[in-house]
């Protein structure tokens, strides 16, 4: 079997278990998914900066409420990383850099998006596919993006660190969207 | 409303990784909230954000800590509320009717209040008017108005500067920017806004280096700004 295949079958079994937690209120599944992500949106929250026991803490609590909100959730438009991600990636600005306007976005009626939780159409085969093309970055395009997602570094600090131009870690991190966007809008 | 400029998609990203300081981040999220373009470019960078999520790789050390928040996690599903209603969660006392004319931007609330009457501006120059936010992480964020028919001192950037046009318009070699449109400048732009004829231009903009003025007279006129 191909990555790409396992991913989509990755992706549809997250679904499945997702569906379950939010039909059935399946306490196994959840645990399923639990065990899965957690570890991960840990590494996230102390990768841009969360200390070891804010990030255990807010990654429960993301979870948590994947838990309470499960009744939003849509298997045919939504997936479960990417939901995940806002979560942590909120909580995280709230709870850790105390900046009010993340959540308040988060709650803005005319954001139903992001405000339910789980955003619009997006197929498993896309979500798969854009793993693909994350992979299949170039070099530099890859580490710049890593650091944006992973480290939370701004275009200056980047560019400080990798000792390039500001323009050029713009540029990069431009081509690097436009690539991946691709994969996101499920054009070829 | 149908927008000419909107943020460069490295922003986006960066908006979207938690990346942008708090005050670039009120300044993306005040065009975000007009611009669907900027909407749609943004759930983008959400979903690469987690494609990257879902590829991170817990080691063993991560591993062998969860069994003990497995069990915490346990005892709060058996203890937390069963399931929130859906139009409750999150709702804050801070929700507004988003209709008053009154009211700033949502994320430019926390730094300038949320009144439009309430400001209290300072003059500078000639026909120009500003606000620095008290609150800061370092970069700049300024309300400013600028008188119509009014020619900006030329200006360049040593970083990046994120303008959004809350009211009126300015032309500079880069376009027209109205109400909504967002100029989001690297430090490689040198440019001369004059705003529009009839209305003040006001606009937030957030900057992280100070601003580069090629001649004397603006030279002079830095330090009153204090840009």
């Amino acid at each position: 079997m191909s990555s790409s295949e396992t991913q989509v079958r990755d992706a549809d079994y997250w679904s499945c278990q997702m569906e379950a937690v939010s039909r059935r209120r399946d306490r196994d599944s959840f645990l399923r998914i639990y065990d899965h992500y957690a570890p991960r949106v840990r590494l996230y929250l102390k990768g841009i900066g969360s200390p070891e026991a804010v990030a255990e803490e807010l990654a429960q609590e993301a979870l948590l409420r994947l838990w309470q909100r499960a009744a939003l959730y849509d298997p045919a438009r939504s997936n479960l990383s990417t939901w995940l991600f806002r979560i942590a990636r909120n909580l995280h600005i709230d709870r850790v850099r105390h900046e009010p306007c993340w959540m308040e976005l988060e709650n803005e009626p005319e954001w139903p998006d992001i405000d339910g939780g789980f955003s619009s159409a997006e197929s498993h085969a896309e979500q798969a596919d854009l793993q693909n093309r994350i992979e299949l970055l170039p070099t530099i395009q890859a580490r710049l993006i890593r650091m944006s997602y992973f480290e939370a570094r701004s275009h200056q600090e980047i560019a400080d660190q990798l000792g390039i131009p500001l323009g050029t870690v713009k540029s990069s991190l431009r081509r690097a969207f436009m690539r991946l966007q691709l994969g996101v809008r499920g054009q070829v | 409303m149908t927008l000419r400029h909107h943020l460069d998609e490295a922003t986006v990203i960066s908006f979207a990784a938690g990346a942008l300081s708090p005050e670039m981040s009120a300044v993306a999220a005040t065009h975000v909230g007009v611009c669907r373009v900027c909407r749609e470019r943004l759930s983008d960078a959400e979903r690469i954000g987690g494609a990257l999520l879902g590829q991170q790789q817990p080691t063993l050390a991560d591993e062998a800590r969860s069994a003990r928040l497995r069990e915490a996690m346990l005892k709060l599903l058996d203890s937390g509320p069963a399931m929130e209603d859906p139009p409750a969660i999150g709702r804050g006392p801070h929700v507004l009717a988003p209709t008053d004319p009154d009211h700033l931007p949502r994320p430019l609330q926390p730094y300038f209040g949320r009144s439009w009457r309430e400001l209290r501006w300072r003059w500078v120059a000639p026909g120009m008017h500003m606000i620095r936010a008290a609150r800061g992480s370092g970069d700049t964020l300024i309300l400013l108005k600028i008188a119509p028919g009014k020619s900006m001192p030329l200006h360049s950037h040593q970083g990046t500067e994120l303008t959004q046009i809350l009211q009126g318009a300015y032309d500079d070699a880069l376009g027209h920017f109205g109400p909504g449109d967002v100029a989001d400048l690297g430090d490689e732009i040198e440019h001369q806004p004059i705003t529009a004829r009839g209305v003040s231009c006001v606009c937030v903009a957030a900057l992280d280096a100070p601003l580069r003025f090629p001649g004397w007279l603006a030279r002079k006129l830095q330090p009153m700004v204090g840009l």
